[in-house]
């Protein structure tokens, strides 16, 4: 059974939520689970809560990087910070994975200080999944996208490798055979978008591994055609926001209309199941967290605002994602390129 | 060093120990969520029993190693089973290698036939009334060590039952308790009895409450550190260690046990430990001998401080620093009233 480090310190609602969600884990599977973080305070929690302890070890960490910290200077100044224990657990094999809720550019930075790059990976990428139309039944209702930000700018073999990673990814943990990658463009056409979209365009159809289906419009995104959308950081990270910043505009109308208008209230419970259905499919608990890929050992980031059951499913996603040996098929997806 | 300072802290046991147990979810994995499973349990075969993971080895050793230092050891079991399933639990024990000295079961048969419909699930009542009647039969001088699980009312009865013996509950507060409790009239009027004619003294040295439900440990917190909830049976033998019941290659052996039959591994043995610790109810000198000594024999992992390159007098500083050993017994007095509404309110 995979060991999970999990950053207890690290999210909107720490470390209550994040020793909750992984109690939770302690009962329903085998997963051996390593919380970082305040030990008192974190057996303080367990206490209240229904536990089981042979499933969950706990190692100290004096300090830990608040959510509005600076990433670099936080990562200087706080040595002992949770993350970089956590980090440090994985990196030394007391782990096999890490999850954080916390301060995304801090996970990024322990990560890109105490892991080693898959050899021949020249950028590591930060994925996260969004929830799109199935067009057949069984086809997984999330899509991944890659990267959201843990580069800029790219090269163009850096998007390439970023389809391989984010290929292998689906194809270990989504099950999908053969995981259809589209790059993030302004036009399908394949001499849009600039020099480096080109290129890579160009040099992600000649690679036989990537199962590469052209360019993708912003407004195909949610349609469920690709599997794998890649693009750059600075790109990746405004597309997610928004559909983030959509998702809370669409309820925050719906709320309104309800206050507003008696009739449209009528109709908005009459819509509720099928607004329940929305809720479930955009809801990030649901899925957990989303990978930092490029690395010989794997990092699950979950949203900041991750509640116990976010924290839950995080865990057993990078559970899944060391027994289903993700980053081996990676590595081997590099090599091979 | 560190070896020679982590001597058990505790007293010696007294010349004559009882070890008492509840039966269902302590001793056997008994399953009676359902109306099927209740249904199930008087024709189920005594080689059909599960016991619990790694209490048979612990029963066991508990004997032996009284008997090894010269101490008498008794050992009961105390059943809200009815005697109609007696026999299959008898076999049962005898299968297991347990020898014990007496087991008392509820005639449950006798309140249906009387109409006491509300005695059928009640008990507090029932257990008191036994576990006091059975102490009036002991030698004065023994101490009591009892277990129960978190499913019933264990925790509350046997701290009911200490609390009497040691005098630190006055016979109207007992009659309050019980009242509230629900326990009938003549329960309390039997209780109360024979609470006034009980040698007083503080016996009970430590309840172990098996946390089979899982039940937040904090929900024991009112009653003081005498009573352990223990998730399994290596904690409960690690405390036992600790306060001299036990010996280290007895630990093992339940360690062993669990390894061996329960698919235990040397990490959630190492958890387990840690947790017990970290709950403060195994001092960490005692948890270093432990995990010292199980280490050696490959039955569990050293912990070791990720990342940390720690000097010899860091870690002599470290161990210093260490919280001492728990006390073992509570002298605080319990707060009955508040604690059997919170009870109340939990179930």
């Amino acid at each position: 059974m995979p060991t999970i480090a999990i950053d207890a310190m690290g999210g909107d609602f720490a470390p209550d939520e994040v020793v909750k969600g992984v109690a939770q884990v302690s009962l329903e599977t085998d997963i051996q689970c390593t919380l970082v973080g305040d030990e008192l305070r974190i057996q303080e929690i367990l206490n209240a809560t229904t536990y089981n302890p042979e499933n969950i070890s706990i190692q100290h960490a004096r300090e830990f990087i608040d959510m509005a910290d600076d990433p670099k200077a936080a990562i200087r100044a706080k040595r002992h910070a949770s993350i970089l224990v956590g980090a440090r657990l994985v990196a030394e094999g007391d782990a096999d994975a890490l999850v954080t809720a916390g301060n995304t550019g801090a996970a990024v930075l322990a990560c890109a200080q105490h892991f080693k790059p898959i050899h021949g990976v020249r950028r590591a990428a930060l994925a996260s999944v969004y929830p799109r139309q199935t067009e057949y039944p069984g086809q997984d209702e999330l899509a991944l996208l890659l990267d959201v930000g843990a580069t800029i700018r790219c090269e163009a073999m850096e998007l390439v490798q970023f389809g391989l990673m984010g290929g292998a990814y689906a194809r270990r943990v989504s099950k999908v055979a053969s995981p259809r990658v589209a790059l993030l463009n302004m036009g399908t056409e394949e001499t849009k978008g600039g020099d480096v979209l080109v290129q890579a365009h160009r040099q992600l159809k000649a690679v036989p591994d990537i199962n590469f289906i052209g360019n993708i419009e912003g407004n195909d995104l949610a349609k469920g055609k690709a599997d794998v959308i890649i693009c750059e950081g600075l790109l990746g990270n405004v597309v997610l926001k928004m559909l983030e910043g959509l998702a809370e505009l669409v309820v925050d109308l719906a709320g309104t209309a309800a206050r507003e208008n008696w009739r449209w209230k009528l109709g908005l419970m009459m819509l509720a199941s099928g607004f329940g259905r929305l809720r479930d499919l955009t809801d990030y608990a649901a899925y957990g967290g989303a990978p930092f890929l490029g690395f010989e050992h794997l990092l699950i980031k979950s949203h900041g605002r991750s509640n116990a059951r976010a924290i839950k499913n995080a865990v057993k996603v990078a559970a899944k994602a060391v027994r289903d040996g993700v980053t081996r098929e990676i590595a081997t997806a590099i090599e091979r390129l | 060093m560190v070896l020679r300072r982590a001597k058990r802290p505790n007293p010696e046991p007294s010349r004559v120990v009882i070890f008492r147990w509840d039966l269902d979810k302590t001793y056997l994995k008994s399953e009676f969520e359902t109306l099927r499973e209740l249904v199930r349990i008087p024709f189920e075969k005594p080689e059909d029993k599960i016991a619990v993971p790694g209490v048979v080895p612990l029963i066991r050793s508990l004997r032996q190693v009284a008997t090894q230092a010269g101490r008498d050891v008794r050992v009961y079991f105390i059943s809200a089973s009815p005697p109609q399933i007696a026999k299959a639990i008898k076999e049962k024990l005898a299968l297991d290698g347990i020898e014990y000295d007496g087991i008392v079961f509820k005639n449950q048969l006798q309140h249906l036939v009387r109409g006491q419909f509300r005695n059928l699930r009640e008990q507090v009542g029932y257990k008191l009334t036994e576990l006091l009647k059975s102490r009036a039969n002991m030698p004065p001088d023994s101490t009591e060590v009892l277990f129960g699980d978190d499913w019933e009312s264990d925790p509350i009865i046997y701290s009911l039952y200490a609390d009497v013996l040691a005098n630190r509950l006055a016979a109207d507060e007992l009659d309050n308790v019980l009242t509230t409790i629900g326990v009938a009239p003549k329960l309390i009027t039997q209780a109360h009895e024979l609470a006034a004619a009980a040698h007083h003294a503080d016996v009970v040295t430590r309840i172990y409450i098996n946390l089979e439900r899982r039940t937040p440990p904090a929900h024991f917190r009112l009653l003081g550190t005498r009573l352990v909830p223990a998730f399994n049976y290596f904690q409960t033998a690690a405390c036992l260690y600790q306060d001299q019941h036990l010996t280290l290659p007895a630990v093992a052996h339940v360690a062993e046990h669990l390894i061996s039959t329960s698919g235990y591994t040397p990490e959630r043995l190492a958890n387990s430990l840690a947790d017990i610790v970290r709950r403060g109810h195994l001092s960490h000198a005692c948890a270093i001998a432990v995990r010292e000594y199980l280490h050696a024999r490959g039955l569990l992992q050293r912990r070791r401080v990720v990342g940390a390159r720690l000097s010899a007098w860091q870690r002599f500083l470290r161990w210093l620093r260490a919280q001492p050993a728990p006390p073992p017994a509570s002298p605080a007095a319990i707060n009955y009233q508040t604690l059997v509404a919170e009870w109340r309110g939990t179930r």
